[in-house]
């Protein structure tokens, strides 16, 4: 059955006509960078897969990926590369995998990130999709798993989940390629900027943090005035995080 | 940009984080779930994520039961090491009669005709490709069963179950229950067992993991334990029963690899490792369909041919070296002589011999050619008829002709249990060392994962030898 | 060679591990107590009396050669060899025989405290070592950082203004916080407070504390307080202390109202088939095992079950926020619940 799903969509027209064409490793000169980031266990690698047409090991373990896997796909003659990043519930703690993944959104400046979240844990995977949204406003959440969700009759609104998070929101079930054309389109259109982002940012902080938080953000405003994550940073600072404050010193992150 | 202003960033961020206190993580991580869960309200409709899946918690009550758990689990482990073993020995049979009956004569015929140089024949034909044909022959036949079987069971998310119900064992000696798997993994291979380390995300449990790996069994020692338990320990019992108890035997030495990994994890916990952080977490993923073909494929590539690849770099020159040594001349003796003497006091004293020491010196590549080496420099010390040649690995269909070299060898009981035991207690192979040296990135950890077991494996052996001796 | 006595091969072999053990068994160990006592340098020793007075000038004793000699584990010629060095490089002075710091001294020994609470600091948020540690380790650690690693140590850590116990830890430019609060036998009955600090030293004492599970930065409420014992609720549980022992804790009031959620368990008493809304982790659980809880949704107000009960007894499996998580019971056990 999978196969067959495979093969039709990869030889619809809709699918060609678009000019994708899957470059696994090979990303030589490419135009973009993507990033893939998500929870564990969300088939973010499947989504790595169906995107890049790699056949890059994807076991049902939290935390497969340590290593990160790099792959392309060429789209109406753009060339992105795609980097998938290592599951992690948060980027707020010190581990070895929240720590790489952190460091590629914001030094490695994806131009466009792509969260992958599982439908069926939409609050659960919440938690770091809207730490992403503070560090980087090009994102697109894939809705993955919805074969699942459709299963365990959790429907979701699609139009208010994006109108809320300020970022487009595509259902996938990237194991039967499903969703993958509009995914990697709506990427394009994030890539080369008809499309921008006006993404949620986290609210209802309690009162001392948030007034902390400002005082840091106007002095970091005035120093770097056209950073995109002023408040990140600010978040990091307070915890003192010595990559960000190294970052700062080497102007890294500018 | 301002060095002075950021100086003052960095100072005022000091400042306040005094005035905030300790509790910025929590609230942050509060108020970001408080956010989630407003959103969600507003989109998820006829939200069921409460509960989990009917089918999935079924599947789970019976996997986790007090009464199926460990039944079901031991069933599944035992008939994965049961289809590796048995199913292998076709496919090995075959790709042994290909690359060491066919390809290996017509390939010296070869030589012979084109007027290669005697020594060169022998250093590339008889030392590297034949240790290379080697390894792959016995290598790859378990590896391709084993670790396609591993990966569907992982697909599936029945072994996070493993880990679940087996924690509260690997707690005891302060490890991780997901140990259970990397120690299963190293059943197949110890170096893929420490690559799979990686799914243990804390740093103590991980590097336990990886320090102990190597007490599993793995494929390249299940034949040598095999055939010598069958020749050894099979012989003192009727034949009717012989098999039995030589596959008692070799589960014996298996099961006292896993009281030595519990034993050593726990040590390492206590001393050691003690400093390293440790945090637990286990989730237990929803159970999915695996697809087969992909991750027959995927298992293939990802696993078994870097493994495979990893261990025919290393096992090239481990070929070239048996064949120098065994042909190199030193007065009157070959170099694999001289050693073999100087090493053959020490042998003694651990229940053991010159050769075999010599042989697992210069097969740290791969266990795979334990066997082969040993019966060389045997039928090279004792000078009985038999063999292919000096500096030639071989091995014989019959188990009968084995056992004569050995016991022309001097080979007694005492003998074989210890190389039984020094099998099971020895450095890792070399491709297991090069792997944890890339997990760990530590000279430091990775030479005492070398070195640990060796002396525990001298220790045993010493102690099996002295009391045997005083006993017998 | 093979007509040997394996008796004799096991005498040596047992001989050569009793002479190893006796030399590197942990701390007692005579490697370890022969490379103690060649390190007891004349810098250690200084260091540790300019501690020993700041602690007794803080809490407004008086100290003269003979107290210092009795604190001290040095060899007394080396305590008054030492004594006369301070006394020449004005780290201290006599007045008549009581023994007081000098502005250079006190500096000096903030420096010495600075790096004993920050490496306890580090100790308890990076590392796994457990409590009853925490104290030596940070003893030999303090003379052995110089101010840069000092900084560079603090720095990591994110400047923290508290070790571990609860006691400041004093800036690089000397600044020293004050401890709020006052001592647990000192306060009425009612009074809802938070521990801010627990002394660890005298060392019974603090591991009787240990013991009972009592944590800087838990919420008390005290129940009764007499000459006889004291007694506080805390984290669901019931606490009864001697008041010597409850001297060693100090708790600020907390004067704003606070609801006190009664009927507080913890997740590890959960029953099947009961569910529960978490009220917070204890603040016992620290650093990356704390961040991790939190990470996997263990946040006030989730909603709590147990979805499976493990065949060996523990970890249980949890149901939070959709997903089936297994924690240990030491983990459960931090994680206050109320059921429902």
């Amino acid at each position: 059955m999978e196969t067959k799903l495979n093969s039709t969509c990869e030889t619809c027209t809709h699918f060609n006509a678009n000019g994708l064409k899957k470059l696994g490793i090979h990303t030589h000169n490419f135009d973009f960078v993507v990033a893939l980031a998500g929870n564990p266990n969300t088939g973010k690698s499947t989504v790595f897969n169906a995107l890049t047409g790699l056949k890059q090991h994807t076991g049902n373990w939290p935390g497969k990926t340590v290593i990160r896997a790099e792959g392309g796909f060429e789209y109406k003659t753009r060339k992105y590369k795609l980097v998938d990043l290592p599951g992690t519930y948060s980027l707020l703690s010190t581990s070895e995998d929240e720590e790489a993944a952190r460091n590629f959104l914001l030094f490695g400046k994806p131009n466009v990130t792509v969260i992958v979240v599982d439908a069926n844990r939409l609050e659960r995977n919440l938690n770091l999709v809207l730490q992403i949204l503070e560090i980087t406003d090009k994102a697109v959440l894939c809705l993955n798993l919805m074969d699942e969700a459709k299963r365990n009759h959790v429907s979701i609104d699609v139009r208010t989940l994006s109108r809320n998070l300020g970022i487009p929101v595509v259902p996938t079930s990237a194991r039967f390629n499903q969703g993958i054309p509009e995914l990697i389109h709506t990427i394009s259109e994030i890539a080369n900027g008809t499309l921008v982002c006006k993404p949620y940012r986290i609210q209802n902080i309690p009162q001392n943090i948030e007034k902390a938080i400002k005082v840091l953000v106007t002095e970091i405003k005035k120093e770097f005035p056209h950073i995109p994550n002023s408040r990140w940073i600010a978040f990091r600072l307070l915890e003192g995080d010595t990559h960000i404050i190294n970052a700062l010193r080497s102007g890294e992150l500018v | 940009m301002n060095q002075k202003n950021i100086d003052h960033i960095i100072e005022l961020s000091n400042e306040l984080r005094w005035q905030i206190g300790d509790d910025f993580h929590d609230t942050l991580t509060e108020s970001m779930y408080a956010n989630a869960s407003n959103i969600v309200k507003n989109t998820v409709q006829n939200d069921n994520s409460k509960k989990r899946f009917q089918l999935d918690s079924k599947i789970d009550q019976i996997v986790t039961s007090k009464s199926f758990g460990f039944p079901i689990m031991f069933l599944i482990l035992g008939l994965v090491l049961w289809l590796t073993i048995i199913g292998a020995n076709y496919p090995s049979s075959l790709l042994a009669n290909l690359l060491l009956d066919t390809i290996y004569p017509s390939l010296k015929s070869l030589a012979l005709n084109i007027g290669m140089p005697w020594w060169l024949t022998g250093f590339l034909i008889d030392g590297v490709y034949l240790a290379v044909a080697w390894v792959i022959a016995v290598m790859l036949p378990p590896m391709a069963i084993f670790f396609p079987l591993f990966t569907l069971l992982e697909d599936f998310g029945y072994l996070p179950r493993v880990a679940f119900n087996l924690d509260a064992l690997f707690k005891k000696s302060g490890a991780h229950g997901k140990q259970a798997l990397t120690m299963s993994m190293g059943f197949g291979c110890n170096a893929a067992g420490v690559i799979a380390t990686r799914i243990i995300d804390s740093p103590r449990e991980r590097l336990i993991a990886i320090l102990t790996n190597n007490f599993s069994l793995c494929n390249g020692r299940w034949p040598t334990q095999i055939l010598i338990a069958t020749i050894f320990i099979g012989a003192l019992v009727p034949k009717s029963v012989s098999s039995l108890v030589a596959l008692f035997a070799v589960i014996g030495i298996a099961v006292l690899g896993m009281v030595f990994m519990f034993g050593v994890s726990w040590a390492l916990s206590k001393t050691v490792l003690k400093g390293e952080v440790s945090t637990f977490n286990l989730e237990l993923p929803p159970y999915r369909p695996p697809r087969f073909w992909k991750t027959l494929y995927t298992s293939l590539i990802d696993r078994t041919l870097i493994v495979l690849w990893r261990a025919i770099v290393f096992a090239a020159p481990a070929g070239a070296v048996i064949w120098l040594i065994s042909n190199i001349n030193i007065g009157n003796e070959s170099l694999a002589i001289w050693i073999i003497q100087s090493f053959d006091g020490f042998g003694f004293l651990l229940g053991l011999n010159g050769v075999i020491l010599l042989a697992y010196i210069v097969a740290i590549p791969a266990n795979e050619i334990v066997i082969p080496t040993i019966l060389m420099l045997t039928v090279m010390v004792t000078g009985i008829a038999g063999g292919e040649g000096t500096g030639v690995l071989f091995e014989l269909d019959s188990i009968t002709d084995t056992a004569h070299i050995l016991k022309a060898g001097g080979w007694t009981l005492l003998t074989a249990i210890n190389l039984m035991l020094f099998s099971l207690l020895h450095n890792p192979c070399s491709t297991t060392i090069y792997t944890i040296y890339k997990e760990t990135k530590s000279v430091k950890w990775t030479a005492f994962a070398s070195i640990m077991p060796i002396i525990i494996g001298f220790i045993v052996t010493f102690l099996v030898a002295q009391f045997w001796r005083l006993l017998a | 060679m093979s007509n040997y006595n394996p008796i004799w091969a096991l005498a040596i072999f047992f001989f050569a591990v009793i002479v190893l053990f006796i030399f590197f068994q942990p701390v007692k160990g005579w490697f370890w107590i022969l490379k103690k006592y060649f390190k007891n340098n004349e810098k250690t020793i200084i260091e540790d009396i300019l501690k020993q007075l700041y602690h007794f000038e803080n809490s407004g004793n008086k100290v003269n050669m003979k107290t210092l000699v009795q604190v001290l584990e040095y060899k007394n010629s080396s305590i008054v060899e030492a004594v006369k060095k301070m006394t020449i490089n004005h780290l201290i002075y006599f007045e008549s025989d009581i023994l007081k710091l000098s502005e250079k001294g006190r500096d000096y020994a903030l420096r010495i405290v600075r790096v004993h609470r920050l490496w306890e600091r580090y100790l308890a948020d990076k590392t796994g070592f457990s409590k009853t540690e925490w104290h030596n380790r940070a003893e030999m650690m303090e003379h052995k950082l110089n101010d840069d690693q000092t900084n560079m140590l603090a720095t990591r850590l994110g400047n923290p203004k508290y070790d571990p116990h609860g006691d400041p830890i004093p800036t690089k430019t000397g600044k020293i916080a004050q401890i709020k609060g006052t001592e647990l036998p000192l306060l009425p009955v009612n009074t809802v407070g938070i521990i801010t600090h627990i002394e660890d030293e005298p060392q019974v004492i603090y591991k009787q504390i240990l013991a009972e599970n009592i944590h800087i930065g838990s919420l008390i409420k005290v129940i009764e307080n007499n000459t006889t014992r004291i007694v506080f609720h805390s984290e669901g549980e019931a606490f009864k202390l001697a008041p010597i022992v409850a001297a060693n804790l100090t708790v600020a009031p907390i004067e704003k109202e606070v609801i006190v959620e009664d009927n507080i368990a913890r997740l590890s008493s959960l029953k099947e088939d009961e569910t529960a809304k978490i009220i917070g982790i204890s603040k016992e659980s620290r650093g990356e095992s704390r961040r991790r809880l939190l990470d996997l949704g263990f946040v006030k107000g989730a909603q709590v079950s147990i979805d499976l009960l493990n065949p060996l007894g523990e970890p249980h499996a949890y149901l939070i926020k959709g997903t089936s998580i297994a924690l240990r019971k030491n983990q459960a056990s931090k994680i206050l619940i109320k059921k429902k």
